[in-house]
């Protein structure tokens, strides 16, 4: 950790300077000058570009500002009015959160399910492996925008998807998707599985290759069965990095916004519109930019809440690993 | 762990995911080489009988459809490839220099505190809707709005947290002792880094170059937003294209979605072992 390193960078400086004290002491300034020199380029976009608007958005949210009033500078302060509206009134609002979080909790209960089914078989020897690990990982490198067009095309009410149910069920079979609310959900659902599931799938195999042998070794010499290795012995060593799988994919899934202004702009209706869709109509097409930036800040502390809660049993498997 | 082989039952499981998992890519190649007559044909047509280049030519030239007896797009997506190569590549550039400095700094002159791990992932947890708001009222204002430049700044932004910590997991695997006999030879510390810790971080960093160029080439509401007329990515084209004639030009549509893929796909397979650093910022080695 920060501190560990510094004891041993002093501790380097110590044996690589001379044996006086002054000019080691020198030396760790002019260290810490370059280490804060180079930091400061980073840090100074990240202030400029993320925390500036950051501030800006804050203030406006207190306002109610839109672009036909005038500068920001001229608008009414209004205090918690957009606050409390969102959280009292605005049902489209806490509607579009539940959402997110329902869609969320599939989304992330099935990539977790099939991503660890894959990468359980894929500690199993067989042939060709090396071309089925890279083909299964294809879905996380195409475009979400792109991912969003295809299944839009898939589950049209003529395409491929349609004409297999069809094939199977009968004619007449096959619903129309994008004309239903529960339909049109299923769709977004089955989008995200598809296009993240690798992402858990990788993940977690490279949680599994990393499991220590000896563990294991020792608990089947004891006579556990594989079930009770897997359940007992493999599975409680993998937990921060399951964590850590389902933490970068909460944060994504929160934000998610490309693939469903792709394939339902949030219809029909408002039955798939996410908290991202929403802030996005909110500000560019009805022009609410001061409601749309409360709302968005409302979303912010909710995430840091939900990562913080989720990060709770390994964060310090975490901060080990990191430094 | 165990290492048997597959049972016929698992190898059908397996089987399976593959279908699933390429049959969409399957699907959106095989649409952009039908011609007019077979986009939205009843029944669908899997593999076009007559395959053809048209929907590509297309794209470039608004008029090549009408071979066919069929309307092409408004507007060539010429731009738009452009438009993405330049953001992508200038961003990524800026994204991975930066990224690498603050990464020596953190990970060899102890810089930033222990929790700035967290509080650079709750960074990431900022929804690109949210900031595009504040975005769009203080590039008006400071007047680099439908500017590349307002684009690029963004995106060296929003990756420097990725380039950052994925470097620093490659700069924490080099022991320092290598640097520390280089600056006993007389070098420089800033010298040092540059002929010995860079060199030895080759693969590490063409990896998160391209992990960089993923997310870059694939950002979408940031472009969006903050591009009226003189500037245009591809994601952006292929939502203006879909939004204009509700999505059934399919081919034209389908052979930009291609384009827009392909160097993705090719940089995703190339660093695939490392993907699962830069997604976990490095908290996932392998």
């Amino acid at each position: 950790m920060a501190l560990q390193s510094d004891i041993a960078g002093n501790a380097t400086d110590l044996t690589s300077g001379g044996s006086a004290s002054k000019p080691v002491k020198r030396r760790g300034t002019r260290r810490k000058a370059l280490g804060r020199s180079l930091l400061l380029p980073g840090q100074l976009i990240s202030l400029l570009v993320l925390v500036l608007p950051l501030l800006v958005a804050f203030y406006m949210s207190f306002t109610n500002w839109s672009p036909t009033r005038g500068p920001l500078s001229s608008a009414e302060w209004i205090g918690l009015f957009n606050y409390e509206e969102l959280l009292v009134y605005d049902t489209r609002f806490v509607e579009a959160v539940l959402r997110t979080l329902i869609f969320g909790v599939i989304c992330l209960s099935l990539e977790f399910l099939i991503g660890l089914g894959l990468a359980v078989l894929f500690l199993r020897r067989f042939r060709g492996k090396a071309f089925f690990f890279s083909a299964l990982l294809t879905p996380m490198m195409v475009l979400p925008v792109v991912v969003g067009y295809t299944f839009w095309m898939l589950f049209q009410s003529n395409g491929p998807i349609n004409q297999l149910i069809e094939l199977v069920l009968g004619e007449g079979a096959a619903p129309a998707w994008f004309k239903s609310a529960l339909t049109a959900q299923i769709t977004v659902i089955v989008t995200e599985v598809w296009h993240w599931t690798p992402l858990f799938f990788l993940i977690l195999l490279s949680g599994l290759n990393a499991v220590p042998e000896n563990p294991v070794r020792a608990a089947t010499i004891l006579g556990a069965s594989p079930r009770q290795v897997f359940w007992r012995v493999v599975l409680p060593m993998l937990l921060p990095v399951i964590v850590i799988a389902f933490v970068i994919r909460a944060m994504e899934v929160i934000k998610l916004f490309d693939e469903v202004f792709m394939l339902t702009r949030g219809g029909p209706g408002s039955s798939t519109e996410t908290i991202s869709l929403y802030i996005y109509k909110l500000a560019f097409n009805d022009f609410q930019l001061a409601y749309g930036a409360a709302a968005a800040f409302l979303v912010l502390i909710g995430t840091l809440v939900l990562v913080h809660l989720l990060l709770t049993p390994v964060r310090n498997q975490l901060l080990e690993a990191r430094s | 762990m165990s290492e048997r082989s597959l049972s016929p039952l698992l190898a059908c499981v397996l089987a399976f995911a593959l279908i699933i998992t390429l049959f969409p890519i399957f699907w959106i190649v095989m649409t952009a080489i039908k011609p007019p007559t077979d986009w939205n044909a009843v029944p669908a047509i899997w593999v076009p009988s007559e395959p053809t280049l048209v929907n590509f030519q297309t794209l470039f030239d608004p008029e090549a459809l009408g071979v066919y007896g069929v309307g092409g797009v408004s507007e060539a997506a010429t731009a738009s490839v452009f438009g993405s190569l330049l953001a992508s590549i200038v961003s990524t550039g800026l994204s991975v220099g930066i990224g690498l400095a603050a990464a020596i700094a953190i990970s060899r002159y102890s810089g930033g505190s222990r929790s700035t791990p967290l509080i650079i992932l709750s960074g990431r947890m900022v929804p690109p809707a949210a900031m595009a708001v504040p975005f769009v009222i203080i590039f008006s204002t400071i007047g680099v709005i439908d500017t590349y430049l307002g684009l690029i700044a963004i995106y060296v932004a929003i990756t420097l947290p990725f380039s950052t910590w994925m470097l620093k997991s490659f700069v924490d695997e080099v022991p320092k002792e290598v640097e520390e006999a280089a600056m006993i030879d007389g070098q420089t510390r800033i010298m040092a880094h540059l002929t010995v810790t860079i060199p030895l971080i080759k693969g590490g960093l063409f990896a998160t170059t391209l992990f960089i160029f993923i997310l870059n080439w694939s950002e979408f509401l940031f472009a969006l937003v903050l591009s009226y007329t003189s500037i245009e990515t591809i994601p952006v084209r292929l939502a203006k294209y879909v939004t204009a004639t509700a999505g059934t030009l399919y081919g034209v549509q389908a052979a930009l979605a291609v384009i827009a893929m392909i160097p993705l796909v090719i940089a995703g397979f190339l660093i695939q072992n490392h993907l699962a650093r830069g997604m976990t910022f490095g908290a996932v080695k392998r």
